[in-house]
């Protein structure tokens, strides 16, 4: 039953392209991005329960090493992207190495300042970056087809997805969820819970700077938009509302949110205000999302 | 010289606002573990609100700045009721719902206020010579005199009285004081109140000086973060010298170094402190 829905969602995913035009196409690409940005979130936010607030930086990490490497140097998008992955992973080692023994609150405020910083690096070193004005950086395939890159992102998605659920079901995952349900029991049976958090972090900070990248040469152009700090409480709020702690709740939140934004769009001002009252409302009612209610609702009947 | 020690002054000036504007947050942070990430939004709005109430409202400043401050004092009493209460024992619900707060808060003021830059009417106006060095004006001596006065109630408030004593009695042992008949809800709800209330006089006592933005709200949450870590979590004291470290660095650093990059002086320090000494300079060491 369940491999048969599996099956089923796979197969619509593959004729999605074949029925929407460019415009929805553009957004079916984007909330795959989504799918994977809420996605590597929750793997620590929802499975070891540290709140990062640099998710959205590091895909700004691997948007910008990955555009300005082929700009400047030359090199080919799928070396940058790797390059970008691995430079946020390292960031993200190296602020998760400094701060995550210290507790979550630190991990919180270093992540925010850090966020901050690097908002600012790409806004005034223009001469590199062009600040706001964005970077026009060249794409992964030399012939511009939407169809092309829905597959590319498509496939990276999956894999990614097929990656993470192996990890959640390996003893590292069972270690994560021993780390989020009880940090004293979990240390006491000998699993050294600050290794493991650090481990999520920077797994989930690479898997942020991947999608980045492929994001960046997506819509080659890159603006400190990607690394800001709306853009992480978008993601934020695709996991909170789909449901963080589960499998499924990212990914849904992910795509309803982002084809909802297109619907209001002509709100525009008022879009990231609606979305923050609907993830309090969330959070604060059914902390454990859509999925959470969904599941509630199942289980009355 | 005289350059010198006026941008010395100017740290001195902004060390004070960074001080009460950093001890809202380590007064929750000692007795809730919830660092509130709308501290900045508070900031702003004490900001807006005192600017309102005193150009489009027509009260005098000094009143505008008091209802201010305690409309967020009432606006704090109600985030603490409604949204952090519930999340009580789970760290990670406070930081989620306080960050959702901060973007709902940054974009209704965008929408009420509009993103333009907002100035109070100055209280005192003219300027003092100081020590025949260098000419320096009123309204900041006054900030810097308002931020001191702040700093000495709150600790009047913390060391010598009934409330005080039942703050330290639940930073240190909250069970322990819930069972000597503590009411531990109460002291949560006013100590989340008071750390906003702070927030907001630090917006409406600086804002005649630097105009306040909706959209500077993170830089503002940042900076108390930033102090709150380099003088140790939950230290008052702490705040008081890492308020002024920190805002005499950032106008050095702003005025021989870069501008722009104002603010990564704190980020700096914030790193540098995680490296060095991660429980901060009057921290206890874990």
């Amino acid at each position: 039953m369940k491999r048969a829905g599996l099956a089923g969602v796979f197969l619509i995913a593959i004729l999605v392209p074949f029925f929407l035009n460019q415009y929805w196409l553009h957004v079916a690409i984007i909330s795959l991005f989504y799918v994977m940005m809420a996605s590597s979130w929750n793997l620590i936010a929802g499975y070891t329960g540290q709140v990062s607030f640099a998710h959205a930086a590091f895909a700004g990490v691997g948007a910008y090493t990955s555009g300005m490497l082929a700009l400047y140097g030359g090199v080919h998008p799928a070396l940058g992207i790797i390059a970008g992955t691995l430079l946020a992973g390292v960031l993200g080692l190296g602020l998760g190495g400094l701060c995550i023994r210290m507790g979550g609150i630190y991990l919180s405020l270093t992540t925010l300042g850090f966020s901050e910083i690097l908002r600012i690096i790409i806004t005034n070193e223009e001469q590199w970056t062009r600040g706001t004005m964005g970077l026009q950086i060249p794409g992964v395939f030399s012939v511009y087809s939407k169809t092309h890159y829905y597959f590319l992102f498509l496939a990276v998605t999956l894999a990614f997805l097929v990656l993470m659920r192996r990890l959640l079901n390996s003893d590292t995952g069972l270690a994560f969820r021993a780390v989020l349900n009880d940090e004293l029991a979990a240390s006491t049976s000998g699993i050294d819970t600050v290794r493991v958090r650090l481990m999520a972090f920077t797994s989930s900070s690479a898997m942020a700077g991947l999608a980045g990248g492929l994001y960046g040469h997506y819509l080659m152009l890159i603006t400190p938009d990607i690394p800001s700090l709306g853009q992480m409480f978008l993601v934020l709020a695709m996991a909170v509302i789909g449901g963080m702690g589960s499998f499924a709740g990212p990914i849904i939140g992910a795509i309803a949110l982002e084809f909802l934004s297109e619907y209001i769009r002509i709100y525009g001002e008022y879009h990231l205000l609606l979305f923050g009252l609907v993830a309090l409302v969330i959070a604060r009612f059914a902390p454990s999302g859509m999925v959470g209610l969904w599941e509630k609702i199942w289980r009355r009947r | 010289m005289s350059e010198f020690l006026m941008f010395l002054t100017n740290g001195l000036v902004m060390g004070g606002i960074n001080a009460i504007s950093a001890l809202g947050v380590s007064l929750v942070v000692g007795i809730m573990r919830v660092i509130n990430f709308a501290h900045g939004e508070m900031y702003i709005f004490g900001g807006y609100l005192s600017y309102q109430l005193a150009v489009g409202a027509g009260i005098p400043p000094v009143l505008s700045m008091l209802c201010s401050v305690a409309a967020v004092f009432l606006g704090g009493l109600a985030i603490e009721k409604w949204l952090i209460r519930p999340t009580y024992g789970d760290e990670m619900y406070s930081l989620i719902i306080t960050f959702i707060l901060s973007i709902i808060l940054q974009n209704a003021a965008l929408l009420i206020f509009g993103p333009y830059p907002v100035k109070p009417p100055s209280l005192v106006f003219g300027a003092t010579n100081i020590f025949g060095l260098f000419h320096y004006g009123n309204q900041r001596l006054l900030s810097l005199a308002l931020a001191a006065g702040i700093i000495g109630a709150i600790m009047y408030l913390v060391r010598r009285t009934w409330f005080g004593k039942s703050v330290r009695a639940i930073s240190q042992d909250r069970e322990m004081a819930a069972m000597l008949g503590v009411d531990h809800l109460k002291v949560n709800m006013i100590s989340f109140g008071l750390g906003c209330a702070l927030a907001a006089s630090a917006g409406a006592i600086i804002a005649p000086i630097f105009p306040v933005t909706p959209s500077g709200s993170g830089a503002v949450s940042l900076t108390a973060f930033v102090v709150v870590v380099l003088g140790g979590m939950g230290s008052l004291k702490g705040c008081i010298a890492g308020g002024v470290i920190l805002g005499v660095l950032e106008n050095l650093g702003a005025a021989y170094i870069s501008t722009d990059y104002r603010h990564i002086f704190g980020f700096i320090i914030l790193i540098g402190v995680l490296v060095l000494r991660p429980w901060g300079l009057f921290g206890k060491r874990i």
